[in-house]
């Protein structure tokens, strides 16, 4: 077991290099909050982790694994804390940092399966996938569903609105269908047919798919 | 269809304007029609009007110049149409603009409103549709709303002209809206930052600030000419930071700030009593896009539509005015007339003769093709004012996936069955170029209009239902493969299905009343000089033996290749000028017994696909350009004849009858 700090750079080292950009060790340096960075990278490398070649680190195969884990847990929990619970940026950011190193990976995957295994964080960067998503399991009801996961009559209020292309929520903006609005699934065949108050809209279920929300009470 | 006003934009640049603007589909284009007496086309369904329309009107002996605009969602466009409307407001001094509303659906007009309060332009409110709106239990406080927002706030039903009284008086002297949209400290920043750098404009600074820091790529061009490079990328630095410190585009933030306002404002001024639902109307909406009783719905409609132009249109009436009217009465009085008054033969021959004015051009005009077009306009209105097409759209939307678009472009093709001509303008409604271009493309080849629909229907009825079915098969999988080639071919993304399902109204009399004069007056202005140019053509030709020439020349490929008469060149000739006017050559010929079931199947095929009359040539090169006109032509006019020609060696070699 890493300690806190360590897995903080690992945690760095992972997210540098799935930016796209290369782990350069100065830039480690410079950009972990921890102290004595020198002694965490050696620990890591200690434990074959990590591999250190001139100025470039490079992670190994259990390396990547770890430090996946840890993305994943603390990109869940932003996820938890700001959709569901609601909180406010500020209180969410720095709480779930301290979520990655106390979670067990049970818990993670209860988490993940009760969310319904979300594919993107609060900041829109991905949420490594763990076994649960890759099985699909859904023993644990979701709490926030996929709106084409309602049934036709059902309504739902939206959590969240997965931000793939600029333009297009903007539009899904001018019909009213963001965060806190209560849509009503009209239909779903041949095309969708979403009920925003007094508003019907056809929508493709490529775009529905990737609405979020909680289901309330119809009438 | 619609009539061109676009071409009427005379002299009223120096009159105080009033500016139309509002959600689509609000009645905009019924106020524009109630202010200045012209009738721009009204119908419901998004995206009826998609280019100005100018008109004058007089308020107590003041003369004003009417705009109407494209219906917007919101000022930062997301189309063309929608982009226009936003031009509009840049680009003019505005002295008073008319937001019209859909009561009903007030929070969605709201958004425009607090942009316009953003601009600081002054305006009213008209919530119209207020009859809808009440009966759905919707309740609204205009004397609030009015203290809120600052600007007068009026309710109208425009159809009925209730309340529209008040309209004129208010539209005197129109206020900037008081109310102000406050963003944060951080967004406030930049926009106070990018407003020093802008240049004095129509709108306010910190309205163009906001669309910049939005992200709002139409812009770039009135930035380029209106800035220095410097101080753009002083700008784009300015966005760029301030994005860094938000998880969502940055449009997006700002929208639903605005958002999170217009619903305060609601719940301060809007009730809604009874719950929804219920009511014929509703359930007819719901059914016509239901996936299993849709299908009836259309085959209803269908059907419909086809007892009324197919069966009453093109066969009752054009056997009325042809053979009675046309064969007993004009022709052979104005032959008679002709022989005793008019000494030269020539001249004889040009009014009366085989290529005559009166006895072909005419003839064609008002006997065969006025009375499906006609009819086909009266059907075509009720269907546009029901509210049915966008549900028709909902039904294809998958279909229309298979070939790279999406349902929306139904509206576009449906109405070119109208007139391909209009339709090509209203891909504009269409959100991505590429949607754009293999519309037009499909329209083009394909999709015939009333006129040339109406006379296929009736040559087809005389024949067999198996013949409409080969037609009718050919046609669609033409469409479908060029389609899907076309989407393959053509670079660009496509783009997503978002529609508005305007509610299913009754249509008004005086509206399907209006339109239907309004379009066959554009047919009889557009259509019959063309008729007319087209039999001149062939008059002088024929005169000259350079018709025996070009049919002689053209022989191997209408009578080997396409198993066609010789004569059958002609119809193709004019079919150059105007797919219809072909259509009805192909119609006499059929009349006259030279040509079999086999060779009118094959002959309708080929003209169908023709490349597109004239005034569709000219729509194309102004929507898409000449290059790409060119390209299109290029590839329609051999297609077509190679699609005939295959068709007739096809059906000659199964042998099949019909």
């Amino acid at each position: 077991m890493l300690d806190k700090d360590t897995e903080e750079v690992l945690e760095l080292i992972w997210v540098t290099i799935e930016s796209g950009e290369p782990a350069e060790m100065e830039r480690v340096l410079r950009e972990s909050g921890v102290s004595e960075v020198d002694k965490h990278i050696g620990v890591l490398s200690q434990e074959g982790l990590i591999e250190i070649s001139g100025p470039r680190i490079s992670m190994t195969t259990r390396g990547e694994e770890l430090g996946r884990g840890v993305v994943r847990r603390q990109r869940l929990a932003e996820w938890l804390l700001s959709n569901v619970l609601e909180l406010e940026r500020e209180h969410w950011e720095g709480t779930a940092c301290e979520f990655e190193h106390i979670l067990s990976s049970e818990v993670t995957e209860s988490i993940c399966t009760f969310l319904g295994h979300p594919p993107l964080c609060p900041h829109g960067k991905q949420i490594p996938q763990g076994d649960c998503c890759r099985r699909f399991s859904k023993e644990i009801k979701p709490l926030v569903l996929s709106l084409t996961e309602l049934a036709p009559g059902e309504k739902g209020r939206i959590v969240f609105v997965a931000p793939k292309h600029h333009d297009r929520l903007d539009k899904l903006g001018s019909f009213g269908l963001v965060p806190g609005t209560v849509v009503k699934l009209h239909q779903k065949q041949p095309t969708y047919v979403l009920d925003i108050g007094e508003t019907s809209i056809a929508v493709d279920y490529d775009i529905v798919k990737d609405i979020y929300v909680k289901k309330v009470a119809s009438n | 269809m619609h009539n061109h006003t676009h071409k009427k934009e005379s002299g009223s640049s120096g009159l105080p304007k009033i500016i139309l603007l509002g959600n689509p589909n609000v009645g905009k284009s019924v106020i524009f029609g109630y202010l200045t007496g012209r009738y721009v086309t009204v119908s419901n369904y998004p995206g009826t009007t998609v280019e100005i329309s100018r008109g004058k009107t007089t308020i107590n002996k003041v003369a004003y110049s009417v705009i109407d605009t494209p219906g917007v969602n919101g000022l930062l466009p997301m189309s063309e149409d929608e982009e226009v409307t936003r031009n509009i407001l840049l680009n003019e001094k505005q002295e008073r603009i008319v937001q019209v509303a859909d009561a009903k659906n007030l929070n969605r007009a709201l958004l425009i409103s607090l942009e316009l309060a953003e601009m600081g332009l002054p305006f009213i409110l008209d919530l119209n549709l207020y009859d809808e709106a009440a009966s759905r239990g919707v309740t609204i406080d205009t004397g609030r709303l009015s203290g809120i927002l600052g600007v007068e706030v009026i309710a109208t039903v425009a159809t009925r002209r209730k309340g529209l009284d008040k309209l004129l008086s208010g539209i005197k002297d129109p206020r900037p809206s008081t109310f102000r949209v406050r963003y944060g400290n951080n967004i406030e920043d930049a926009i106070a930052t990018v407003e020093a750098l802008l240049p004095e404009a129509n709108i306010s600074g910190r309205s163009l600030a906001l669309m910049i820091l939005s992200g709002d790529k139409s812009l770039t061009d009135w930035l380029h000419s209106n800035l220095d490079p410097g101080k753009i990328s002083a700008i784009e630095d300015i966005a760029t930071t301030l994005q860094g410190k938000y998880k969502e585009p940055l449009g997006y933030v700002i929208g639903k700030k605005r958002m999170a306002e217009a619903e305060k404002i609601m719940e301060l001024v809007f009730t809604i009593s009874k719950p929804e639902r219920g009511g014929l109307r509703e359930q007819i909406g719901r059914l016509a896009m239901h996936p299993i009783w849709g299908i009836p719905v259309l085959i209803v409609v269908l059907y419909i539509m086809y007892l009324f132009v197919g069966d009453f249109g093109a066969g009752t009436l054009v056997d009325f005015l042809e053979t009675v009217v046309f064969e007993r009465y004009i022709s052979p009085w104005a032959i008679r007339v002709a022989d005793t008054v008019i000494p030269f033969d020539l001249v004889k021959d040009l009014l009366v003769g085989e290529y005559g004015l009166i006895t072909m051009a005419l003839s064609y005009a008002i006997a065969i093709v006025l009375p499906i077009v006609g009819t086909f306009f009266i059907a075509f209105s009720i269907l546009e004012d029901s509210g049915y097409l966008p549900r028709l759209a909902v039904m294809v939307n998958r279909i229309f996936k298979l070939i790279g678009l999406n349902g929306k472009a139904v509206l576009p093709m449906v109405l070119g069955l109208g007139c391909d001509t209009m339709a090509t303008m209203t891909t504009r409604i269409l959100d991505s170029k590429k949607d754009r271009i293999v519309v037009t493309l499909l329209l083009a080849l394909g999709v015939p209009c009333s006129a040339q629909l109406g006379v296929i229907l009736g040559m087809l009825g005389g024949i067999s239902f198996w013949a409409m079915v080969v037609w009718l098969g050919v046609i669609v999988c033409v469409l479908f493969l060029t389609g899907y080639l076309a989407a393959k071919v053509i670079p660009g993304e496509s783009s997503d299905f978002i529609y508005e399902l305007p509610p299913i109204r009754m249509p008004q009399f005086k509206n399907i009343a209006f339109k239907t004069v309004a379009r066959v007056d554009w047919y009889l202005k557009e259509a019959v000089p063309l008729f007319i140019l087209g039999t001149l053509v062939l008059f002088v030709m024929d005169k000259l033996y350079l018709l025996a020439i070009i049919q002689k020349v053209a022989s191997p490929v209408v009578e080997d290749f396409l198993g066609l008469p010789v004569k059958a060149t002609d119809a193709f000739l004019i079919g150059f000028l105007r797919r219809d006017y072909g259509a009805a050559g192909l119609y006499a010929l059929q009349k006259d017994g030279l040509m079999d079931p086999l060779q009118t199947v094959v002959s309708l095929v080929t003209m169908t696909l023709f490349i597109p009359c004239i005034a569709n040539l000219f729509m194309i090169i102004k929507e898409r350009g000449g290059r790409a006109a060119l390209l299109m032509m290029a590839f329609i006019f051999p297609f077509a004849l190679i699609v005939g020609g295959i068709l007739n060696f096809v059906l000659r070699a199964v042998g099949a009858e019909f």
